[in-house]
Protein backbone atom coordinates (compact mmCIF):
# COMPACT_ATOMS: atom_id res chain seq x y z
CA UNK A 1 0.00 0.00 0.00
CA UNK A 2 1.56 3.41 -1.36
CA UNK A 3 1.31 5.58 1.92
CA UNK A 4 0.36 8.57 0.91
CA UNK A 5 -0.71 10.49 4.87
CA UNK A 6 2.96 9.53 5.55
CA UNK A 7 4.04 10.94 2.19
CA UNK A 8 2.31 14.16 2.14
CA UNK A 9 3.20 14.90 5.54
CA UNK A 10 6.93 13.96 5.07
CA UNK A 11 7.29 16.56 2.05
CA UNK A 12 5.19 19.39 4.32
CA UNK A 13 7.79 18.81 7.13
CA UNK A 14 10.37 18.47 4.65
CA UNK A 15 9.57 21.87 2.75
CA UNK A 16 8.64 24.04 5.32
CA UNK A 17 10.66 23.57 8.58
CA UNK A 18 13.83 22.11 7.48
CA UNK A 19 17.09 23.66 5.55
CA UNK A 20 19.15 21.98 3.55
CA UNK A 21 21.39 20.34 5.68
CA UNK A 22 18.57 18.61 7.58
CA UNK A 23 16.77 17.55 4.70
CA UNK A 24 19.06 14.94 4.25
CA UNK A 25 19.03 12.71 7.40
CA UNK A 26 15.07 13.23 7.90
CA UNK A 27 13.46 9.37 8.15
CA UNK A 28 10.25 8.00 9.34
CA UNK A 29 12.10 8.39 13.12
CA UNK A 30 13.34 11.27 13.62
CA UNK A 31 12.54 12.51 16.81
CA UNK A 32 11.11 15.97 15.64
CA UNK A 33 10.24 17.62 18.90
CA UNK A 34 13.75 16.43 20.34
CA UNK A 35 15.46 18.08 17.57
CA UNK A 36 13.24 21.63 18.06
CA UNK A 37 11.83 20.72 14.58
CA UNK A 38 8.07 20.75 16.21
CA UNK A 39 8.00 24.00 17.97
CA UNK A 40 4.93 25.11 18.73
CA UNK A 41 4.44 27.35 15.91
CA UNK A 42 5.35 24.68 13.59
CA UNK A 43 3.21 22.07 15.45
CA UNK A 44 -0.13 24.87 14.81
CA UNK A 45 1.09 25.25 11.18
CA UNK A 46 1.18 21.56 11.09
CA UNK A 47 -2.25 21.12 12.38
CA UNK A 48 -3.13 23.54 10.17
CA UNK A 49 -1.98 21.39 7.64
CA UNK A 50 -3.45 18.39 8.33
CA UNK A 51 -6.65 19.97 8.49
CA UNK A 52 -6.75 21.33 5.22
CA UNK A 53 -5.38 18.18 3.62
CA UNK A 54 -6.79 15.57 4.71
CA UNK A 55 -10.12 16.71 6.24
CA UNK A 56 -9.26 15.91 9.40
CA UNK A 57 -9.21 17.58 13.13
CA UNK A 58 -6.43 16.39 15.48
CA UNK A 59 -8.35 16.48 18.93
CA UNK A 60 -6.67 18.55 21.37
CA UNK A 61 -6.76 15.71 23.64
CA UNK A 62 -4.15 13.77 21.13
CA UNK A 63 -1.89 16.47 21.29
CA UNK A 64 0.45 14.52 22.78
CA UNK A 65 4.62 14.15 22.55
CA UNK A 66 3.94 10.56 21.96
CA UNK A 67 1.56 11.61 18.74
CA UNK A 68 3.77 13.89 17.64
CA UNK A 69 7.47 12.39 18.20
CA UNK A 70 8.18 11.93 14.66
CA UNK A 71 6.69 11.01 11.21
CA UNK A 72 5.84 7.84 11.90
CA UNK A 73 3.55 8.98 14.45
CA UNK A 74 2.06 11.56 12.89
CA UNK A 75 0.91 9.68 9.92
CA UNK A 76 -0.48 7.07 12.37
CA UNK A 77 -2.56 9.27 14.20
CA UNK A 78 -3.49 10.75 10.99
CA UNK A 79 -4.93 7.68 9.21
CA UNK A 80 -6.54 6.67 12.55
CA UNK A 81 -8.39 9.90 12.15
CA UNK A 82 -9.48 9.87 8.65
CA UNK A 83 -13.05 7.72 8.05
CA UNK A 84 -13.02 4.16 7.26
CA UNK A 85 -10.41 3.36 4.16
CA UNK A 86 -12.07 3.07 1.08
CA UNK A 87 -12.18 -0.79 -0.72
CA UNK A 88 -9.23 -0.51 -2.94
CA UNK B 1 -52.04 57.87 52.52
CA UNK B 2 -48.19 58.06 50.75
CA UNK B 3 -46.48 55.25 53.40
CA UNK B 4 -43.61 55.07 50.36
CA UNK B 5 -41.44 57.73 48.79
CA UNK B 6 -40.74 55.32 45.96
CA UNK B 7 -41.46 51.97 45.19
CA UNK B 8 -37.94 51.04 44.49
CA UNK B 9 -34.89 52.74 45.55
CA UNK B 10 -32.02 52.43 43.23
CA UNK B 11 -28.65 52.65 44.76
CA UNK B 12 -25.89 54.05 41.50
CA UNK B 13 -26.90 55.62 38.63
CA UNK B 14 -24.73 53.39 36.44
CA UNK B 15 -25.58 51.14 33.46
CA UNK B 16 -27.25 48.77 35.87
CA UNK B 17 -29.04 51.24 37.70
CA UNK B 18 -30.21 53.16 34.79
CA UNK B 19 -31.85 50.14 33.27
CA UNK B 20 -33.66 48.94 36.54
CA UNK B 21 -34.89 52.55 36.31
CA UNK B 22 -36.26 52.58 32.71
CA UNK B 23 -37.68 48.80 32.99
CA UNK B 24 -39.56 49.95 36.30
CA UNK B 25 -40.99 52.93 35.10
CA UNK B 26 -42.01 51.28 32.32
CA UNK B 27 -43.66 48.68 34.18
CA UNK B 28 -45.17 51.78 36.26
CA UNK B 29 -43.43 51.93 39.56
CA UNK B 30 -42.27 55.14 40.94
CA UNK B 31 -38.37 54.93 41.62
CA UNK B 32 -35.66 56.96 42.96
CA UNK B 33 -32.15 56.73 41.42
CA UNK B 34 -29.36 57.56 43.95
CA UNK B 35 -26.16 58.51 42.23
CA UNK B 36 -22.88 59.52 44.51
CA UNK B 37 -21.38 61.20 41.30
CA UNK B 38 -22.44 64.15 39.10
CA UNK B 39 -22.41 62.77 35.39
CA UNK B 40 -20.79 62.19 33.24
CA UNK B 41 -17.31 60.80 34.87
CA UNK B 42 -15.29 58.83 33.48
CA UNK B 43 -15.79 54.82 34.35
CA UNK B 44 -13.41 52.09 32.84
CA UNK B 45 -15.17 48.86 30.63
CA UNK B 46 -15.91 50.81 27.71
CA UNK B 47 -16.42 47.26 25.41
CA UNK B 48 -20.06 46.46 25.15
CA UNK B 49 -21.11 42.75 23.66
CA UNK B 50 -24.31 42.31 21.92
CA UNK B 51 -26.50 41.02 24.60
CA UNK B 52 -26.52 44.40 25.50
CA UNK B 53 -28.42 45.51 22.62
CA UNK B 54 -32.07 43.67 23.32
CA UNK B 55 -32.20 45.18 26.66
CA UNK B 56 -31.53 48.60 25.07
CA UNK B 57 -34.37 48.08 22.54
CA UNK B 58 -36.22 46.85 25.53
CA UNK B 59 -35.73 50.38 27.22
CA UNK B 60 -36.05 52.39 24.65
CA UNK B 61 -32.68 54.07 25.19
CA UNK B 62 -31.78 52.61 22.04
CA UNK B 63 -32.29 55.33 19.40
CA UNK B 64 -30.40 58.05 22.12
CA UNK B 65 -26.96 55.22 22.02
CA UNK B 66 -27.42 54.90 17.74
CA UNK B 67 -27.48 58.89 17.75
CA UNK B 68 -24.61 59.40 19.85
CA UNK B 69 -22.18 57.69 17.05
CA UNK B 70 -20.41 55.68 19.12
CA UNK B 71 -17.86 53.45 17.58
CA UNK B 72 -19.21 50.24 15.58
CA UNK B 73 -18.08 46.99 17.52
CA UNK B 74 -18.10 43.71 14.60
CA UNK B 75 -15.91 41.59 16.21
CA UNK B 76 -12.58 40.58 18.89
CA UNK B 77 -9.25 39.59 17.91
CA UNK B 78 -6.79 38.23 19.55
CA UNK B 79 -3.02 38.47 19.06
CA UNK B 80 0.07 37.52 20.77
CA UNK B 81 3.95 38.08 21.19
CA UNK B 82 4.82 36.09 17.58
CA UNK B 83 1.70 36.99 15.38
CA UNK B 84 3.42 39.63 13.62
CA UNK B 85 6.96 37.66 13.19
CA UNK B 86 5.04 35.00 11.33
CA UNK B 87 4.03 37.80 8.85
CA UNK B 88 7.49 38.63 8.67
CA UNK B 89 8.43 34.88 8.15
CA UNK B 90 6.63 34.91 5.03
CA UNK B 91 3.67 32.81 6.12
CA UNK B 92 0.82 35.66 6.24
CA UNK B 93 -2.02 33.05 6.15
CA UNK B 94 -1.18 31.92 9.54
CA UNK B 95 -3.39 34.15 11.03
CA UNK B 96 -5.15 30.57 12.08
CA UNK B 97 -2.71 29.28 14.14
CA UNK B 98 -2.78 29.21 18.21
CA UNK B 99 -1.36 32.36 18.57
CA UNK B 100 -4.44 34.78 16.89
CA UNK B 101 -7.79 34.44 16.79
CA UNK B 102 -10.64 36.79 15.78
CA UNK B 103 -14.55 36.27 15.51
CA UNK B 104 -17.11 37.98 14.07
CA UNK B 105 -20.76 38.71 15.93
CA UNK B 106 -22.37 38.14 12.84
CA UNK B 107 -21.47 34.80 12.17
CA UNK B 108 -23.73 33.40 14.96
CA UNK B 109 -27.97 34.59 14.92
CA UNK B 110 -28.69 35.86 18.54
CA UNK B 111 -32.18 36.27 19.37
CA UNK B 112 -33.40 39.88 19.78
CA UNK B 113 -29.96 41.16 18.46
CA UNK B 114 -31.05 42.99 15.59
CA UNK B 115 -27.53 43.89 13.97
CA UNK B 116 -24.19 42.74 13.74
CA UNK B 117 -22.51 45.24 15.76
CA UNK B 118 -22.42 46.75 19.67
CA UNK B 119 -20.65 49.44 20.54
CA UNK B 120 -17.05 50.57 22.11
CA UNK B 121 -18.28 53.39 24.33
CA UNK B 122 -17.07 56.86 26.40
CA UNK B 123 -18.62 55.73 29.65
CA UNK B 124 -19.32 59.43 31.08
CA UNK B 125 -21.20 59.84 28.11
CA UNK B 126 -23.42 56.36 27.47
CA UNK B 127 -23.94 56.13 31.20
CA UNK B 128 -24.92 59.75 30.91
CA UNK B 129 -27.62 58.86 28.04
CA UNK B 130 -28.81 55.67 30.16
CA UNK B 131 -29.52 57.90 33.31
CA UNK B 132 -31.13 60.65 31.17
CA UNK B 133 -33.18 57.79 29.46
CA UNK B 134 -34.29 56.63 32.19
CA UNK B 135 -35.19 60.37 34.03
CA UNK B 136 -37.46 61.08 30.86
CA UNK B 137 -39.42 57.86 31.59
CA UNK B 138 -40.34 59.55 35.34
CA UNK B 139 -37.40 58.22 37.56
CA UNK B 140 -36.26 60.79 40.21
CA UNK B 141 -32.41 60.77 39.59
CA UNK B 142 -30.70 62.38 42.39
CA UNK B 143 -26.64 62.85 41.29
CA UNK B 144 -24.36 63.31 43.82
CA UNK B 145 -25.97 61.77 46.55
CA UNK B 146 -24.65 59.10 48.50
CA UNK B 147 -26.91 56.23 50.15
CA UNK B 148 -25.08 55.34 53.80
CA UNK B 149 -27.02 52.24 54.80
CA UNK B 150 -30.44 50.43 54.15
CA UNK B 151 -32.37 49.12 57.16
CA UNK B 152 -34.85 46.94 56.78
CA UNK B 153 -37.16 47.50 59.81
CA UNK B 154 -40.25 45.48 58.59
CA UNK B 155 -41.85 43.04 55.67
CA UNK B 156 -41.65 45.37 52.27
CA UNK B 157 -40.14 48.16 53.59
CA UNK B 158 -36.38 48.75 52.80
CA UNK B 159 -35.39 52.46 54.28
CA UNK B 160 -32.49 54.38 52.49
CA UNK B 161 -30.06 56.79 54.29
CA UNK B 162 -29.09 59.14 52.17
CA UNK B 163 -26.94 62.16 52.46
CA UNK B 164 -25.97 65.43 49.86
CA UNK B 165 -24.98 68.62 50.33
CA UNK B 166 -28.07 69.39 51.80
CA UNK B 167 -28.02 66.75 54.99
CA UNK B 168 -28.75 63.64 55.22
CA UNK B 169 -32.23 62.49 54.96
CA UNK B 170 -34.20 58.94 55.13
CA UNK B 171 -35.51 57.33 51.82
CA UNK B 172 -38.88 54.85 52.25
CA UNK B 173 -39.28 52.66 49.51
CA UNK B 174 -40.67 48.72 49.42
CA UNK B 175 -37.36 47.33 48.46
CA UNK B 176 -34.19 48.47 47.17
CA UNK B 177 -31.73 47.16 43.90
CA UNK B 178 -28.08 47.32 44.76
CA UNK B 179 -26.28 48.97 41.91
CA UNK B 180 -23.79 50.57 43.10
CA UNK B 181 -20.79 48.88 40.86
CA UNK B 182 -17.64 48.14 42.90
CA UNK B 183 -18.42 49.80 45.81
CA UNK B 184 -20.98 47.21 46.45
CA UNK B 185 -22.81 49.05 49.44
CA UNK B 186 -25.01 46.67 50.50
CA UNK B 187 -23.05 43.49 49.61
CA UNK B 188 -20.42 45.37 52.23
CA UNK B 189 -23.31 46.13 54.93
CA UNK B 190 -24.67 42.48 54.90
CA UNK B 191 -21.21 40.74 54.52
CA UNK B 192 -22.16 39.04 51.43
CA UNK B 193 -18.39 39.92 49.69
CA UNK B 194 -16.00 37.03 49.70
CA UNK B 195 -13.08 38.05 47.66
CA UNK B 196 -12.41 35.50 44.65
CA UNK B 197 -9.98 32.79 45.59
CA UNK B 198 -8.25 32.74 42.45
CA UNK B 199 -8.49 36.05 40.24
CA UNK B 200 -6.15 38.77 41.96
CA UNK B 201 -5.53 40.56 39.06
CA UNK B 202 -4.68 44.05 38.29
CA UNK B 203 -5.57 46.93 35.35
CA UNK B 204 -3.69 50.17 34.58
CA UNK B 205 -5.26 51.95 31.97
CA UNK B 206 -5.55 54.88 29.80
CA UNK B 207 -6.61 56.82 26.63
CA UNK B 208 -3.98 57.87 23.57
CA UNK B 209 -4.93 59.75 21.03
CA UNK B 210 -3.51 59.49 17.28
CA UNK B 211 -2.27 55.67 18.01
CA UNK B 212 -2.24 54.11 14.62
CA UNK B 213 -4.87 50.99 14.88
CA UNK B 214 -4.40 49.93 11.62
CA UNK B 215 -0.98 48.89 12.35
CA UNK B 216 -1.79 47.08 14.93
CA UNK B 217 -4.70 44.47 13.26
CA UNK B 218 -4.15 41.24 12.69
CA UNK B 219 -6.63 41.52 9.14
CA UNK B 220 -7.37 44.54 7.29
CA UNK B 221 -10.96 45.77 8.05
CA UNK B 222 -10.76 45.21 11.78
CA UNK B 223 -9.37 48.11 12.61
CA UNK B 224 -12.80 49.01 15.04
CA UNK B 225 -12.80 45.30 16.59
CA UNK B 226 -11.36 45.27 20.23
CA UNK B 227 -7.79 44.07 20.63
CA UNK B 228 -6.78 41.43 23.21
CA UNK B 229 -2.75 41.77 22.72
CA UNK B 230 -1.09 38.77 25.03
CA UNK B 231 1.90 39.27 26.14
CA UNK B 232 4.35 37.30 26.38
CA UNK B 233 4.18 37.46 30.28
CA UNK B 234 2.14 35.11 32.43
CA UNK B 235 -1.38 36.25 33.10
CA UNK B 236 -0.84 39.13 31.18
CA UNK B 237 -2.67 41.14 28.65
CA UNK B 238 -3.46 44.69 26.87
CA UNK B 239 -7.09 45.73 25.75
CA UNK B 240 -7.48 48.24 23.32
CA UNK B 241 -10.14 49.61 22.47
CA UNK B 242 -11.59 52.60 19.92
CA UNK B 243 -13.22 55.49 20.96
CA UNK B 244 -13.74 57.21 18.95
CA UNK B 245 -11.97 58.15 15.10
CA UNK B 246 -8.74 59.29 17.00
CA UNK B 247 -8.70 57.91 20.73
CA UNK B 248 -7.82 54.30 21.78
CA UNK B 249 -8.04 53.21 25.33
CA UNK B 250 -5.35 50.76 26.14
CA UNK B 251 -4.69 48.80 29.87
CA UNK B 252 -2.91 46.32 30.96
CA UNK B 253 -4.08 43.73 33.44
CA UNK B 254 -1.85 41.57 35.07
CA UNK B 255 -1.23 40.07 38.31
CA UNK B 256 -1.38 42.40 41.41
CA UNK B 257 1.67 40.59 42.48
CA UNK B 258 3.74 41.78 39.35
CA UNK B 259 2.26 45.15 39.88
CA UNK B 260 3.59 45.67 43.22
CA UNK B 261 6.86 44.60 42.39
CA UNK B 262 6.97 48.21 40.72
CA UNK B 263 5.95 49.85 44.08
CA UNK B 264 2.86 51.48 42.72
CA UNK B 265 4.67 53.37 39.26
CA UNK B 266 1.85 52.97 37.39
CA UNK B 267 3.61 54.48 34.74
CA UNK B 268 6.61 52.65 34.92
CA UNK B 269 4.58 50.01 35.20
CA UNK B 270 3.15 50.38 31.96
CA UNK B 271 5.76 50.68 29.87
CA UNK B 272 7.61 48.35 30.82
CA UNK B 273 4.22 45.54 30.33
CA UNK B 274 4.19 46.84 26.79
CA UNK B 275 7.42 46.98 26.27
CA UNK B 276 7.44 43.19 26.16
CA UNK B 277 5.62 43.75 22.68
CA UNK B 278 8.09 45.56 21.06
CA UNK B 279 5.14 46.35 17.41
CA UNK B 280 2.69 47.63 20.34
CA UNK B 281 5.35 49.96 21.88
CA UNK B 282 6.45 51.35 18.82
CA UNK B 283 3.19 52.72 18.05
CA UNK B 284 2.02 53.42 21.65
CA UNK B 285 5.50 55.77 21.97
CA UNK B 286 3.95 57.70 18.25
CA UNK B 287 0.90 58.30 20.13
CA UNK B 288 0.06 61.17 22.38
CA UNK B 289 -1.46 60.01 25.92
CA UNK B 290 -4.75 62.06 27.18
CA UNK B 291 -5.76 60.78 30.51
CA UNK B 292 -3.68 60.15 33.41
CA UNK B 293 -2.93 56.12 34.43
CA UNK B 294 -5.38 55.32 36.22
CA UNK B 295 -5.22 51.83 38.16
CA UNK B 296 -8.17 48.51 38.88
CA UNK B 297 -7.78 46.78 41.12
CA UNK B 298 -9.55 43.98 44.26
CA UNK B 299 -12.00 43.37 41.26
CA UNK B 300 -12.88 40.31 41.42
CA UNK B 301 -15.35 38.89 44.37
CA UNK B 302 -18.46 37.05 44.85
CA UNK B 303 -21.30 37.68 47.08
CA UNK B 304 -22.83 35.06 48.97
CA UNK B 305 -26.26 36.61 48.57
CA UNK B 306 -27.78 38.42 45.32
CA UNK B 307 -31.51 38.78 46.47
CA UNK B 308 -32.93 38.81 50.02
CA UNK B 309 -36.14 40.04 51.93
CA UNK B 310 -36.53 43.57 49.94
CA UNK B 311 -33.56 43.63 48.00
CA UNK B 312 -31.33 42.49 44.99
CA UNK B 313 -28.04 43.22 43.98
CA UNK B 314 -27.51 43.51 39.99
CA UNK B 315 -24.35 44.75 37.60
CA UNK B 316 -21.02 44.88 39.26
CA UNK B 317 -22.67 45.38 43.20
CA UNK B 318 -23.41 41.45 42.59
CA UNK B 319 -20.50 39.81 40.81
CA UNK B 320 -16.94 40.88 39.15
CA UNK B 321 -14.57 39.06 37.75
CA UNK B 322 -12.49 39.54 35.12
CA UNK B 323 -12.61 42.46 31.97
CA UNK B 324 -10.86 39.73 29.18
CA UNK B 325 -14.41 39.30 27.24
CA UNK B 326 -16.21 42.84 28.40
CA UNK B 327 -19.09 41.47 29.87
CA UNK B 328 -19.26 43.99 32.62
CA UNK B 329 -22.07 46.31 30.59
CA UNK B 330 -23.91 43.27 29.54
CA UNK B 331 -23.98 41.59 32.60
CA UNK B 332 -25.12 45.64 34.32
CA UNK B 333 -27.93 45.15 31.94
CA UNK B 334 -28.78 42.03 31.42
CA UNK B 335 -29.37 41.29 35.20
CA UNK B 336 -31.48 44.61 35.74
CA UNK B 337 -33.78 43.28 32.91
CA UNK B 338 -33.69 39.75 35.07
CA UNK B 339 -34.24 41.64 38.58
CA UNK B 340 -36.82 43.77 37.16
CA UNK B 341 -39.43 41.60 36.34
CA UNK B 342 -39.02 39.63 39.56
CA UNK B 343 -39.36 43.07 40.76
CA UNK B 344 -42.17 43.82 38.92
CA UNK B 345 -44.50 40.34 39.79
CA UNK B 346 -43.56 41.67 43.29
CA UNK B 347 -44.88 44.67 43.40
CA UNK B 348 -48.05 43.00 41.84
CA UNK B 349 -48.25 40.57 44.30
CA UNK B 350 -47.33 43.08 47.09
CA UNK B 351 -44.94 40.81 48.41
CA UNK B 352 -41.16 41.61 48.17
CA UNK B 353 -39.35 38.70 49.84
CA UNK B 354 -36.39 36.38 49.07
CA UNK B 355 -38.55 33.63 47.49
CA UNK B 356 -40.22 36.29 44.96
CA UNK B 357 -36.55 36.81 43.37
CA UNK B 358 -35.58 32.89 42.87
CA UNK B 359 -35.55 33.61 39.37
CA UNK B 360 -33.34 35.98 38.90
CA UNK B 361 -31.33 34.35 41.56
CA UNK B 362 -30.85 30.77 39.36
CA UNK B 363 -30.80 32.80 35.97
CA UNK B 364 -27.92 34.73 37.14
CA UNK B 365 -26.27 31.78 38.92
CA UNK B 366 -26.11 29.57 35.75
CA UNK B 367 -24.87 32.89 33.81
CA UNK B 368 -21.99 33.53 35.99
CA UNK B 369 -21.12 30.04 36.31
CA UNK B 370 -20.71 29.89 32.36
CA UNK B 371 -19.19 32.97 32.64
CA UNK B 372 -16.34 32.68 35.66
CA UNK B 373 -15.74 29.05 33.97
CA UNK B 374 -14.66 30.17 30.76
CA UNK B 375 -12.99 33.15 31.87
CA UNK B 376 -11.05 30.17 34.23
CA UNK B 377 -10.32 27.97 30.88
CA UNK B 378 -9.16 31.26 29.07
CA UNK B 379 -6.43 32.39 32.00
CA UNK B 380 -5.63 28.64 32.44
CA UNK B 381 -4.81 26.91 29.00
CA UNK B 382 -5.18 30.11 26.77
CA UNK B 383 -4.25 27.97 23.59
CA UNK B 384 -7.28 25.84 24.28
CA UNK B 385 -9.33 29.01 23.56
CA UNK B 386 -7.66 30.00 20.72
CA UNK B 387 -8.11 26.36 19.16
CA UNK B 388 -11.66 26.35 20.11
CA UNK B 389 -12.38 29.29 17.98
CA UNK B 390 -10.92 28.01 14.91
CA UNK B 391 -12.53 24.24 15.32
CA UNK B 392 -16.02 24.59 13.38
CA UNK B 393 -17.17 22.15 16.35
CA UNK B 394 -16.99 24.97 18.66
CA UNK B 395 -16.81 28.23 16.92
CA UNK B 396 -20.64 28.81 17.48
CA UNK B 397 -20.82 27.81 21.02
CA UNK B 398 -17.97 29.49 21.69
CA UNK B 399 -18.96 32.78 20.10
CA UNK B 400 -22.20 32.47 22.03
CA UNK B 401 -20.32 32.97 25.53
CA UNK B 402 -18.62 36.10 23.63
CA UNK B 403 -21.91 37.38 22.53
CA UNK B 404 -22.73 37.75 25.95
CA UNK B 405 -25.63 35.51 25.21
CA UNK B 406 -25.56 33.28 28.51
CA UNK B 407 -28.76 33.48 29.89
CA UNK B 408 -30.96 30.76 28.68
CA UNK B 409 -30.80 27.12 30.03
CA UNK B 410 -28.15 25.37 29.34
CA UNK B 411 -24.81 24.90 29.94
CA UNK B 412 -22.81 25.62 26.91
CA UNK B 413 -21.65 22.59 25.30
CA UNK B 414 -17.95 24.02 24.52
CA UNK B 415 -17.80 24.22 28.82
CA UNK B 416 -17.89 20.68 28.95
CA UNK B 417 -14.95 19.68 26.23
CA UNK B 418 -13.04 22.38 27.56
CA UNK B 419 -13.32 21.37 30.89
CA UNK B 420 -12.26 17.75 30.06
CA UNK B 421 -9.05 18.55 27.78
CA UNK B 422 -7.46 21.09 30.67
CA UNK B 423 -7.68 18.24 32.83
CA UNK B 424 -6.17 16.12 30.54
CA UNK B 425 -3.52 18.71 29.54
CA UNK B 426 -2.91 19.18 33.55
CA UNK B 427 -2.28 15.30 33.77
CA UNK B 428 -0.43 14.55 30.89
CA UNK B 429 2.94 16.04 30.96
CA UNK B 430 3.81 15.16 27.45
CA UNK B 431 1.23 16.86 26.33
CA UNK B 432 2.68 19.58 24.22
CA UNK B 433 0.19 22.43 25.60
CA UNK B 434 1.31 21.05 29.16
CA UNK B 435 4.08 24.20 29.23
CA UNK B 436 1.67 26.66 28.42
CA UNK B 437 -0.58 26.57 31.37
CA UNK B 438 -1.31 29.67 33.30
CA UNK B 439 -1.02 30.20 36.79
CA UNK B 440 -4.56 31.07 37.58
CA UNK B 441 -6.52 27.83 39.07
CA UNK B 442 -9.76 27.56 39.82
CA UNK B 443 -10.65 25.32 42.49
CA UNK B 444 -13.95 25.93 41.97
CA UNK B 445 -16.24 27.77 39.56
CA UNK B 446 -19.49 27.10 41.64
CA UNK B 447 -21.21 31.16 42.08
CA UNK B 448 -22.00 30.89 46.19
CA UNK B 449 -24.75 32.03 46.12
Amino acid sequence: MSDEVFDRIESFVRERFLDDSEDQTLTATSPLLEWGILTSMNTAILLTYIRETFGVTVPPMSITSGNFRDLQSISTMVRDLLPAAQPA
Amino acid sequence: MTEYDYDIGIIGGGPAGSTAAAYLRKAGLTVGVFEGARFPREHVGESLVPATTPVLVETGAMPKVDAANFPKKYGAAWTSAESRNISHNGFQNLTHDFRAAEIQFNERDQSGVDRDYTFHVDRGTFDKILLDHAASLGAEVFEETRVLGVEFPEPNTALLQVRNDGGTRQVRTRMVVDASGRQTMLGNQLKFKVSDPVFNQYAVHTWFKGLDRKALAVQEGQTDYIFIHFLPLTDTWVWQIPITEDITSIGVVTQKARFQDWKDDREAFFWDCVASRPDLLDELKNAERVRDFKTEGDYSYAMKQVAGDSFVLIGDAARFVDPIFSSGVSVALNSARLACADIVDAFHANDFSHARFNRFESTLRRAVNSWYEFISIYYRLNVLFTAFVQDPRYRLDVLKMLQGDVYDDQEPAALAAMREIVTAVENDPSHLWHKYLGELKAPTAAASF
